[in-house]
């Protein structure tokens, strides 16, 4: 008898000590802020530019990047989401604001203190829903094409002179290509969806985009996104499906190290960000590559839509749910302020999404950066536009475009029936 | 089952507690107090998540708001789900073929680690080890394995003769390939097979042999019969397990979408957890997963019912 | 007269058989059997490979350095660059083409496709080619068979979020201290349970015990959103490991089973002796069946680490920092988050391993005898 009544209350002890331990661990007073960053080009440098936060203030932050894609949604509707979400794009942010999942913006940036006119419009713009605005703009990301330079040379192409116009790239495309004695791919001139798609962008050169521009309409069916499909598909039907994927596997697994395609000549020309002529890619994983910069093609029958580049990138947002608003609203303010947008993107070779640090030298003094630069000022630098149905449309359209891609299959059909379904799901989400 | 052997009556209902007997009523309180520990987790984490994710699968989750009760509203979008239909489509395929696909197998490897060979129990350490590999180390492995190019799978292949396929953007292969993976791992149930063909009585064997039979006809008529019990009992963990495949399909695809290639990994269990946690669709998760549950009920049922007439057991 | 004796039973009629003909048939006999070994020894080992081939295979990767790893055809033995000394620093040696013919030369540096190269005799002299010109190398880095250890720690430092206070070293921690929670509680919890429904005769403890086996039947997913949303929402434990740990305390049905089919080869006569004597359920239960039972127990304690150090989905769903999760979870954020390096990788997958392998290798007896013991065809 006597055993069995230390045994429960042994047992009650341990279950209530540990129940204990994990109640009381929640202070009421910010000494921990954290911040989560979906993408993770080098998380200790981001945690060391916190670290300037917590000497300015006195609170830790804590800096969790990279972040899994399915981690974001359980973030923001958790119990204890982070004091500011960084997401790698801001298409997504007004479904998230339709849910009541992101905090709206106007009296965090009240009581940060922050000037909205320091923003550049282009990116901000992927923050506003009518009057409200949800997300704020930190770093914008622009995408151009880069091109091996030796591998020019061996092919007998000028290494200085990129291709100019969308026939072009398919010219230089079909000479950089190589096919061994063995009927096996060894080299691929162009491939539309490394190391992601790029829909958007050549979407945008063909002159439409899958919403109309004001956002109320779909149109997924309409000529230009048919178009940018089926020019895509060429890449991989020109040689074989399944050659070029079985070539081109792996490749997207090797984005962050020396293995990429690109690095190890077996790529010739891709579309990629401004971040790669920064410290962290080219020149961390292959110093010794010979490569240039340029912007991608236009249609040689529309020679006025050169330097034609979509304006995205990173946003961060306050998940609805956080404790200490004023504190979140604070740290914000002090990651937007000129100085500390001006040190982030000099570091990382982001564009900057501040006038104020837009100014800084760093910008202009690297060659292939200011390429990036240069096209974010184009008139012809376009927006994405974004609704509440983003999260599933873009799925879906990333289905279609496997298709069309790794299938070959046609893409008008496809795209037929995906305005067909989204369509009515926009009208109503938008009600 | 041995359950039943004990007591008399075949179900004792603690009916009528007034009519007990001290004694009984006195091992009733042991038994409970024994049991506690197992009643508390299956209140807590058994009967309670059933209830609430019943109530859930007829409602639509809304993180900050309360939740919506919409009645049948999320099982009628499921039958008209693509997806839905894909994800079970895929796993009907990994049950129907890599389950009976593993049994065969498995029990060939048995029936070799019970030959008369040197070395007998370094094969059987072999044979066993890859089991223990834990699941997310052994796949990306098979991922480096099975990668077209570099992969040593198609290099071999490739000594033969054979033009290895894709096995991880080609969405014919990507499963197939999954189950050379499950295949790998399946150590455990050849285990199962090799103590339950350690245990056909020799005699019988003998006698078989004694009446002119060949191995191939002592294996037919005397060992697949006296195992049948445990074929049985891998077919049913084997097909309860396999509609429940998850780890292996999340890791298999790496950085890209839940899925890949062309929702080709798209199994029920992945497009459960995509709809739930990628897209916070809680409540048509929730149905999903009772849809799950009774179809795997119906499945052990019905297993249960047809292997009556196949399966034998000894005294 | 002599009379013929006739035994009783009648004699069996063999076919005589010469001497030749035993020999002839015995040697049949042999060579049949020859080629039947023959048989099964190839059989059994071509099998074997299956098996053992993708063991060595992850081995290999994880020594090899990372030019190496993606060699077209893939190599069996690990190749390496061959450093040398200079100024106290090592340098990968070069087989460079200079206008005096091909000369080894240390790479001191290497920027946009123009190198720095040294002499290793002659360390001041810094001459500078290019690396490629055309569709010619001009520098092409030299290799030899060389087991790369370095990449064991290298892949231990890392992790998959370097910077953020995580790296493998961390994961290996978490995973064991989990791990060792679990097997607490598993113990404690089900060793009770289980001896309930085996001895201790007790109305409905048989539906009892046939609701403990229908729990087995319960896919995971119809549980797991509650759960989740209990967890995480509800209690607060989210990123904690309290959710891994918790659980473990409260049994389960497939520990209970294996318990209970264990405890009841405890003979009846022996609980029934001790009762009569007076001891209590508690008193027999500690005292009589628990150190009769070690080596189930040894076999549930492998099993429970087995469980919890694979556990992916637990681990998934509730850790979200990286400095908390487990060495599955690190594994697979490492090859989800495009920096694939295969051979850091395998040796990481090869350290995740081997505590698994040791563990068995010390179990294996009892293991297998657990086995045994329960009765699986019950």
């Amino acid at each position: 008898m006597k055993h069995k009544q230390i045994w429960l209350i042994i047992s009650i002890l341990l279950i209530g000590s540990m129940i204990l331990t994990a109640c009381g661990g929640k202070p009421a007073e910010p000494t921990l802020l954290r911040v989560w960053i979906q993408w993770g080009d080098n998380p200790a440098q981001i945690q060391e530019l916190f670290d300037k936060y917590t000497k300015e203030s006195g609170i830790k932050v804590e800096v969790t990047a990279p972040l899994e894609e399915d981690k974001i949604l359980p973030a923001l509707t958790g119990s204890d989401p982070p004091d500011v979400l960084v997401l790698s794009g801001g298409d997504l942010v007004k479904s998230y604001a339709k849910e009541g999942m992101v905090a709206e913006l106007s009296d965090a940036i009240k009581t940060g203190g922050m000037d909205l006119n320091d923003f550049f419009p282009a990116p901000l713009n992927q923050c506003k829903a009518g009057d409200k605005i949800y997300c704020l703009p930190w770093g914008t990301d622009m995408y151009a094409l880069f091109w091996n330079k030796d591998l020019f040379e061996a092919a007998g192409l000028d290494p200085e002179t990129p291709p100019q116009t969308l026939e072009e790239l398919v010219e230089f495309s079909d000479q950089l290509t190589k096919v061994g004695a063995d009927g096996k791919l060894e080299q691929i001139g162009f491939l539309p969806d490394q190391a992601w798609g790029h829909s958007d962008l050549y979407i945008r050169m063909f002159g439409g985009f899958w919403y109309s521009e004001d956002g109320a309409h779909v149109t997924a069916n309409s000529q230009p996104v048919i178009d940018a499909l089926t020019w895509q598909q060429q890449f991989y039907t020109k040689y074989g499906v399944d050659e070029v994927l079985a070539f081109s596997s792996g490749w997207g697994d090797a984005y962050m190290s020396p293995d990429y395609p690109f690095y190890t000549g077996k790529l010739a020309m891709y579309v990629d960000g401004e971040w790669m002529t920064g410290p962290n890619f080219i020149s961390k994983f292959k110093p010794e590559q010979s490569y240039g910069v340029a912007p991608f093609p236009y249609p040689a029958d529309h020679p006025e839509r050169a330097s034609t580049a979509v304006v995205q990138g990173t946003v961060a947002v306050i998940p609805s749910g956080v404790k200490n608003k004023d504190a979140a609203a604070k740290l914000l303010a002090w990651m937007m302020s000129p100085a500390v947008v001006a040190e982030e993107m000099c570091v990382n070779a982001n564009l900057p999404t501040s006038k104020k640090a837009a100014e800084d030298k760093c910008f202009t003094a690297n060659p292939k950066f200011k390429v990036f630069v240069d096209l974010m000022a184009s008139p012809n630098a376009k927006i994405i536009i974004t609704t509440p149905i983003s999260l599933e449309f873009n799925d879906a359209l990333g289905l279609v475009e496997e298709q069309v891609l790794h299938t070959g299959a046609d893409a008008k059909p496809l795209l037929e029936q995906l305005q067909s379904d989204f369509e009515p799901k926009l009208q109503e989400a938008l009600k | 089952m041995g359950v039943l052997q004990k007591s008399g009556r075949i179900i004792s209902w603690p009916w009528k507690y007034w009519k007990w007997s001290h004694h009984e009523r006195v091992n009733f309180k042991q038994g409970m107090l024994f049991l506690l520990p197992w009643t508390i987790g299956f209140l807590a984490f058994t009967l309670y998540p059933m209830v609430a994710s019943l109530v859930y699968s007829f409602s639509i989750y809304h993180s900050k708001q309360p939740l919506e009760w919409v009645g049948i509203q999320n099982y009628a979008q499921l039958l008209k789900d693509d997806l839905f239909w894909k994800s079970l489509s895929n796993t009907i395929f990994l049950v129907g073929i890599g389950v009976p696909m593993t049994l065969l197998a498995s029990f060939f490897c048995a029936v070799l680690l019970n030959l008369k060979v040197r070395g007998l129990s370094i094969y059987r350490v072999i044979y066993f080890l890859p089991s223990i590999v834990p699941t997310v180390a052994s796949t990306i492995l098979w991922k480096w394995i099975l990668n077209p190019q570099t992969g040593i799978l198609n290099t071999l292949l490739g000594y033969i003769g054979v033009q290895g396929p894709n096995w991880m953007s080609n969405p014919v292969w990507s499963k197939p390939g999954l189950i050379l993976l499950g295949l790998w791992g399946m150590g455990n149930t050849i285990v199962i097979y090799l103590s339950g063909l350690q245990d056909v009585p020799i005699h019988l064997l003998e006698a078989a042999e004694l009446d002119g039979a060949n191995w191939w006809q002592r294996l037919w008529h005397v060992t697949i019969p006296l195992v049948s019990p445990i074929t049985l009992f891998n077919l049913i963990t084997g097909v309860i397990f396999m509609f429940q495949y998850f780890t292996q399909a999340y890791v298999f695809r790496g950085f890209q979408g839940l899925g890949y290639p062309l929702n080709s990994t798209l199994f029920y269990s992945v497009y459960l957890y995509q709809s739930g946690f990628l897209w916070l669709k809680m409540g048509y998760a929730s149905a999903m997963a009772w849809i799950l549950f009774i179809v795997i009920l119906i499945c052990t049922l019905l297993l249960l019912k047809v292997s009556e007439r196949f399966t034998y057991y000894a005294g | 007269m002599t009379t013929k004796h006739t035994s009783r039973y009648p004699e069996p009629s063999l076919p005589v058989e010469t001497e030749e003909e035993r020999r002839g048939r015995f040697r049949m006999r042999k060579i049949r059997n020859f080629f039947q070994s023959l048989f099964s020894h190839t059989l059994i080992n071509f099998v074997g490979l299956f098996f053992l081939v993708p063991f060595l295979w992850m081995l290999v990767t994880a020594f090899k350095s990372n030019e190496d790893v993606f060699h077209t055809p893939p190599r069996w033995l690990p190749y390496d660059n061959v450093f040398v000394e200079v100024h106290g620093e090592q340098y990968p040696l070069y087989n460079v083409q200079t206008n005096d013919g091909v000369k080894q030369l240390a790479a001191i540096k290497i920027i946009e496709g123009v190198g720095s190269f040294v002499d290793p005799a002659n360390p001041n002299q810094i001459m500078q080619f290019e690396m490629q010109q055309g569709a010619v190398r001009i520098a092409e880095p030299i290799m030899h068979i060389s087991f790369r250890w370095k990449n064991f720690p290298d892949a231990m430092e890392r992790g998959s979020r370097p910077g953020v206070g995580a790296s493998f070293w961390v994961y290996f921690k978490n995973s064991l201290v989990i791990a060792f929670f679990v097997i607490i509680g598993t113990l404690f919890s089900n060793t009770p349970v289980a001896y309930a429904f085996a001895r201790i005769k007790f109305r409905g403890s048989n539906i009892l015990f046939i609701l403990v086996l229908a729990t087995m039947m319960l896919p995971f997913q119809v549980t797991m959103i509650p759960i989740y949303l209990l967890f995480n929402d509800f209690l607060g434990w989210g990123n904690t490991f309290l959710p891994l740990i918790i659980p473990a305390f409260f049994a389960n049905a497939y520990d209970v089973f294996l318990l209970r089919q264990f405890f009841r080869t405890i003979p009846e006569e022996m609980c029934d002796a001790a009762r009569v004597d007076g001891a209590s359920e508690w008193q027999i239960f500690t005292r009589l069946v628990i150190p009769l039972s070690i080596p189930v127990l040894a076999t549930v304690t492998v099993f429970t680490f087995l469980w919890s150090w694979n556990d992916f989905t637990g681990p998934l769903l509730f850790l979200t920092s990286p400095s908390k999760y487990t060495m599955a979870l690190g594994l697979q954020d490492f090859q989800s988050q495009r920096t694939m390096i295969w051979n850091q990788l395998m040796a990481a997958a090869t350290v995740f391993t081997v505590p698994i392998v040791i563990a068995f290798f010390f179990a294996q007896k009892t293991f297998i005898q657990g086995i045994k013991l329960t009765g699986l065809k019950e």
